[in-house]
């Protein structure tokens, strides 16, 4: 618990300073406007990607440019079950996207789950409630995918139960 | 306090300009037109609205002298806008660009201006009575990357430009049949349009908000790695000085006298930086007061649900309660603040007073009288 608190420290100093985000035109069709960092055509407009790894199963990949944010995440699982729970929760919330809205459909090769915030959503909503909403997400996701956990076993043992009574 | 008048004009701005009077502000909402309100009575009421650009307007600007305003876009535009009787109406600007347009300013004499476009060109306009439009010449082939502010040398002729490929350069801009060559400096006369006259290479990160100090002597420009630059004797042997802060990175900035400086960025609160005796610069404290945040009760999120909580978790309200503390942020503007316009009074030679506009849909004038530990270096 030690570790996680100083993983999320960590993640809300570097969101603070990479997200400072702006309004930028693109550079490389006219009148349009699309996130840098997805882009990746103009290499100046990209800035060095962070990595935070908590240990080697837990790590977040900032990368940021002038005009977006991605923040990619892996999430720790330790055996065969957290793994096939955290993928079909993940992907539940990503193709549900469009309600989080800085949320990406497909998270980055590598990673569990992606963030893309953009200039237009740091202008509608602040800044400080986006890292929050990031910091929270993280905090949360571990408590339900344990949650999820405990409720499988606790059912499968219930049918379990019940199935072998017949044979008593 | 030296904030004087806060008004919440949008939900976002992106840029304004004053009116020579200071009774008008013209602004974008950070949609396609321009709004001038009028200052009727103690209230604001929006007068005019400006529509002729197709995408956002990215830069306004409303020259003293002559009452004329000048707006460009991200659709590659840009109009100059004269009153007639009691509407604007526009004049057409040849830009010949085929990016957005970034930024524009007025030249001090008002027969020019330039606009600094995605493009990776600077251009400078000037009037064609013949047609009854503008006309522009580019400088082409001298920037790697988009141009993010353009700035005016007293003198009408040098331009000094900010880029996101991390450098500040200082052209000349000196246009047969606009321009006078005689009396002034001789490096300003004798060199032809577009010629670059120094390059500053001093930031490993993109560059804005480039300004001259009121003599000329000095230029200034940030870079997004949190540095603010500072240069002297611009020629052939510039000196410079970088001051590094530990905060968010800056905007832009505002020239207040020959050694002081406001700059504004994603602090949301103007940064003060004054120049010693000697001419060191350094970073000398915040204009607004900074809120120490406290964390507020969970927005409504009564659900039960592990994805439902998620779901019901507003964007907007949501506040981390179990013991990390936003950090503190500045009091009166909520979001960045990404333009700094003086406001100047009637026959005054410093400044004292300025405005500032953020993406929270404010405007702030600042006032500088009553600053005690700033009145030195005014």
């Amino acid at each position: 618990a030690n570790t996680l608190r100083l993983y999320l420290t960590c993640i809300r100093n570097t969101l603070e300073a990479a997200m400072c985000l702006q309004n930028f035109p693109c550079q490389e069709v006219e009148r349009h406007n699309k996130p840098e960092v997805e882009l990746k055509t103009s290499p100046e407009l990209l800035l060095n990607p962070v990595l935070i790894c908590r240990n080697e199963a837990e790590k977040c990949l900032i990368e940021t440019s002038i005009n977006s944010l991605r923040i990619s995440l892996k999430v720790k699982q330790t055996d065969e079950l957290e793994n096939i729970l955290t993928k079909k929760f993940l992907r539940f919330l990503s193709m549900r996207a469009e309600a989080f809205q800085v949320l990406r459909r497909k998270p980055v090769q590598g990673y569990d789950i992606s963030f893309l915030i953009t200039n237009y959503h740091c202008e509608e909503m602040q800044k400080q409630k986006l890292i929050d909403f990031i910091v929270q997400f993280m905090e949360d996701i571990d408590k339900e995918i344990s949650e999820l956990k405990l409720s499988v076993n606790t059912r499968g043992r219930l049918v379990a139960t019940e199935f072998l009574k017949q044979f008593i | 306090m030296s904030a004087i008048a806060v008004h919440q004009f949008a939900q976002c701005i992106t840029c304004h300009a004053w009116s020579p009077d200071h009774s008008m502000i013209a602004f974008c909402p950070n949609n396609n037109e321009v709004h001038i309100h009028k200052l009727v009575e103690d209230k604001w009421e929006r007068i005019h609205v400006l529509q002729k650009h197709d995408q956002i307007v990215s830069g306004i600007d409303w020259s003293i002298r002559s009452n004329r305003i000048v707006t460009v876009s991200h659709d590659r535009n840009s109009y100059v806008w004269n009153k007639e009787g009691a509407d604007w109406m526009p004049t057409l600007v040849i830009l010949r660009l085929n990016r957005a347009a970034l930024c524009v300013q007025w030249s001090p004499r008002e027969n020019k201006f330039a606009v600094g476009s995605g493009a990776k060109t600077v251009c400078i306009c000037y009037y064609e009575q013949d047609n009854n439009w503008w006309v522009s010449k580019l400088i082409r082939k001298r920037h790697d990357s988009s141009v993010t502010s353009v700035a005016w040398h007293p003198n009408n002729i040098l331009l000094a430009t900010t880029s996101t490929d991390g450098k500040c350069r200082v052209f000349s801009t000196f246009i047969k049949g606009v321009d006078t060559r005689g009396s002034g400096t001789s490096s300003a006369g004798d060199t032809k349009f577009g010629e670059q006259i120094v390059q500053l290479d001093l930031s490993f990160c993109w560059a804005f908000g480039v300004k001259w100090s009121p003599s000329g002597k000095t230029l200034a420009y940030v870079g997004h790695n949190s540095m603010i630059y500072f240069v002297d004797e611009v020629g052939p042997a510039p000196s410079a000085q970088t001051v590094a802060f530990r905060d968010l990175p800056l905007r832009d900035v505002l020239f207040v006298s020959e050694r002081m400086v406001i700059g504004v960025g994603f602090d949301c609160n103007p940064m003060v930086f004054a120049a010693d005796e000697r001419g060191l610069w350094s970073f000398l404290r915040f204009l607004g007061e900074r809120k120490i945040s406290s964390s507020g009760a969970k927005y409504g999120s009564q659900f039960s649900e592990a994805f439902g909580k998620l779901y019901g978790q507003s964007k907007h309200g949501i506040s981390n309660d179990i013991g990390e503390a936003s950090r503190s942020r500045g009091g009166i503007h909520e979001n960045c603040i990404n333009c700094i316009v003086p406001v100047k009074k009637e026959g005054q030679s410093t400044n004292t007073r300025f405005s500032t506009s953020g993406l929270d849909g404010k405007v702030v004038t600042w006032d500088l009288e009553n600053q005690g530990d700033l009145s030195e270096y005014l």
